[in-house]
């Protein structure tokens, strides 16, 4: 069978005969060398490789079709998806995230205004800080939703996204930092990362994270809430390279690995952890055929890896160590598999539908890529240099997941205020 | 029948005393309003009551689970519920265990909730005999559906940790490597064992069992960056990172005389291979070119997408 007969009888298989059958070890007749490849696959299919093969196609698709055509982000058509969702209700439907309305918010209005600052108005920037102080505890600490519990993950996404406005009437001299102070203490863990919320939740690098990163945007980071943080952290760090959700040697996580890394780097401790590893894990998540990044090893290709992955690369950068990825090749996945000009918005992969979180987090793994991360100077501050004569986006904090100039004003401004205890 | 009746499974209980409160603030909802329907209005309405008087009942319980079902992600009301649980069952074993018999059928149709596993462990350690040959059967189901869901295994590792019950787990681990060779999960669990079950370090014989399970697995897919990472690992954990040359000889037959042509490029077996003799050589001062040949031949032929990395490890030679 020809390497493409074969890829094609896949893709039957695939599409046609349903792709997850229960019980696949196939090797005799399956077994097919692809001469022309220089490293033959030796291919035994399994649901892995199936459900590979078939995003493997359909990006090939899109890669032939668009193969000469100069592709660009299309920055108008996007802004009408996230103008819309801030003009219009969210459909019933949307009751999923009920629990989840603080990221909501963040991730359009963050997706606004890495298109253009301007996008984000002082109108929205209100109704912004307006509903996230209806869903919080006396202004901190924040909760999903009004007359909801607070929640850490919560937290994180409200002051990330009242971060973005401009401190338009005062709104950020209103969160109740000592609140948030107390708050925090309570959830730390003996392991030394924090859970979720009080009762019952997850502790994990990602809600430490979440800790960690409010405490650093608010300047209430005191050594008690520091201390031992960077070692629980540390312990997530597996044999791949990459980090995982709990110090138990769990599986190295794209998500995990941005939350562990950057929740260092806000301890100034990423260099504790094994970066040459961590490096060989960054690049290895970056596949020749999707061009884009997986999450896990032998996962599939997500646009959002582009941000959690690519955030990860750039403190790589500003750590001195080097760059890992390819930047222009996931350009080339970015705007060809997560972007159509059928539909406004960003996806994961092609197939999929759009939504907040891809749109965010594909636009701000692409402005990874339009910018190249300096080393943090003496005053640990990130700069950055266009790696193209015209960005497209603004450069993006890739420790805060924020517009640089956003991060700089909030943390600024609450540096002036009084220390908590 | 009221129309609460209509809407709300009450279960049999009474709820007619429970005035539903307002879900959403109006003032300040403005943005980005959810339009919920009618049913999620009154469910969570009436629960939200019940949690605002912190009532702790039959009828409470059946309330949450009523939101639950809507909306697994609503954290709220799992932190509602297992003060409810706490204090209603107390250490009663045969309640806690009709709980958990809840919680299965509930995760069967939530797999890819988030919420449940946290709480399943905060219900494990108030139940006054919790046991992992109970926990067995949902967590192999939950797995045979979806052989890479991550908060699974996470559970399945805190499980093991919580019962220090070892012996299920390389098995486990071997049926889905079986199933799929390129299960990246289940090559972690292998090593998550190693790990955890030993106070200072496994046997030497069983790390000689895994060397030979991962050779043999290598063997039949040998491009698989699962199998050759744990094989690393094992040499990086376990083996000093000494390298014999038996493990030299075994990872050169699979890069056919990459090292003798490298101006002719061969096509090779597995990239990994290469990475991994890369790797080797890039340990000995006296085997440095030999490292030099594999990393060039990695960025220029055999995984150019990774060009950046190959040449940092080519620049690292000379320090």
């Amino acid at each position: 069978m020809s390497s493409q007969s074969f890829r094609t009888a896949n893709y039957i298989n695939a599409q046609f005969l349903g792709r997850k059958r229960p019980t696949i070890e196939v090797i005799g007749d399956e077994v097919e060398e692809m001469r022309s490849l220089p490293v033959s696959m030796v291919l035994m299919s399994t649901e892995t490789t199936e459900d590979r093969e078939h995003v493997m196609l359909e990006c090939q698709e899109l890669f032939e079709s668009l193969e000469n055509t100069k592709v660009v982000l299309l920055k108008d058509f996007h802004r009408q998806y996230l103008d819309f969702s801030f003009s219009n209700s969210l459909p019933r439907q949307m009751k999923a995230l009920d629990a989840s309305q603080p990221w909501i918010l963040y991730w359009i209005a963050c997706s606004l205004r890495m298109l253009n600052r301007n996008w984000l108005t002082e109108d929205v920037q209100r109704k912004i800080y307006t509903k996230l102080f209806g869903a919080s505890v006396q202004k901190g600490p924040f909760c999903g939703g009004y007359g909801q519990d607070p929640h850490l993950v919560c937290t994180y996404a409200a002051i990330n996204a009242l971060a973005l406005c401009d401190n338009v009437d005062d709104c950020w001299g209103q969160i109740d930092r000592q609140a948030i102070y107390k708050w925090l203490l309570s959830l730390k863990c003996s392991n030394n990362g924090f859970k979720t919320g009080t009762t019952v939740g997850e502790c994990d690098s990602r809600s430490t994270y979440c800790a960690l990163s409010v405490a650093k945007m608010l300047n209430i980071l005191t050594q008690e809430l520091c201390e031992g943080v960077a070692e629980f952290l540390l312990r997530c760090q597996t044999y791949e390279g990459g980090f995982g959700a709990c110090p138990q040697d769990d599986e190295a996580h794209g998500g995990y690995t941005f939350c562990a890394s950057a929740g260092l780097a806000i301890l100034d401790s990423l260099q504790k952890s094994d970066l040459s590893k961590l490096a060989e894990w960054c690049s290895a998540r970056q596949t020749a055929e999707e061009k884009g990044f997986s999450g896990r090893s032998n996962k599939l290709v997500d646009g959002c890896y582009s941000y959690w992955v690519g955030a990860v690369n750039s403190l790589l950068e500003i750590a001195g160590f080097g760059s890992f990825i390819e930047k222009t090749a996931l350009q080339g996945y970015i705007l060809k598999c997560c972007q159509s000009s059928e539909r406004p918005g960003l996806r994961d992969k092609p197939g999929k539908s759009p939504d907040y979180y891809h749109t965010a987090y594909v636009l701000m793994g692409f402005s990874l890529t339009e910018h190249t991360f300096e080393a943090a100077n003496a005053q640990k501050s990130i700069s950055t240099l266009p790696t193209a004569k015209e960005t497209q986006l603004q450069p993006v904090n890739p420790i805060f997941g924020l517009p640089i100039d956003d991060v700089s004003k909030f943390i600024a401004f609450h540096s002036k205020l009084p220390s908590v205890h | 029948m009221t129309e609460t009746a209509s809407l709300f499974d009450t279960g049999g209980y009474n709820y007619d005393d429970v005035e539903p409160l307002p879900i959403s603030d109006d003032q300040s909802d403005g943005l980005c309003q959810i339009l919920y329907d009618d049913e999620y209005r009154q469910v969570m309405g009436i629960a939200r009551a019940l949690f605002k008087n912190q009532e702790v009942s039959d009828r409470a319980l059946h309330a949450t689970a009523e939101t639950i079902e809507l909306v697994p992600a609503f954290y709220t009301m799992w932190n509602y519920r297992f003060q409810i649980v706490k204090q209603l069952f107390g250490t009663d074993e045969a309640k806690l265990n009709a709980e958990l018999d809840w919680l299965d059928e509930f995760t069967l149709n939530n797999p890819k909730n988030y919420q449940i596993w946290s709480y399943r462990q905060a219900l494990l350690g108030i139940h006054p005999n919790p046991g992992f040959l109970r926990e067995l059967p949902i967590l192999q189901s939950m797995i045979d559906d979806d052989t890479k869901n991550y908060h699974v295994w996470s559970y399945r590792r805190w499980c093991v940790n919580f019962f220090q019950g070892f012996e299920h787990e390389l098995p486990f681990a071997s049926a889905l490597i079986s199933r799929d060779v390129y299960n990246n999960s289940a090559w972690c669990h292998r090593m998550f064992v190693l790990k955890s079950q030993f106070k200072s370090r496994p046997p030497a014989d069983l790390i000689t069992t895994e060397l030979h399970y991962t050779k043999a697995k290598i063997e039949l897919a040998p491009q698989n960056i699962s199998s050759w990472n744990y094989l690393r690992g094992l040499y990086s954990e376990y083996l000093e990172n000494t390298f014999d040359p038996e493990i030299i000889a075994f990872a050169r037959s699979f890069v056919a005389d990459v090292f003798e042509l490298p101006q002719t490029p061969p096509q090779i077996l597995s990239s990994y291979a290469l990475e991994m003799l890369a790797y080797i050589y890039s340990q000995d001062l006296e085997t440095f070119a030999k490292a030099r040949c594999a990393y060039k031949a990695l960025a220029n032929t055999y995984d150019p997408i990774r060009k950046n990395f190959w040449d940092f490890k080519i620049r690292s030679l000379k320090a």
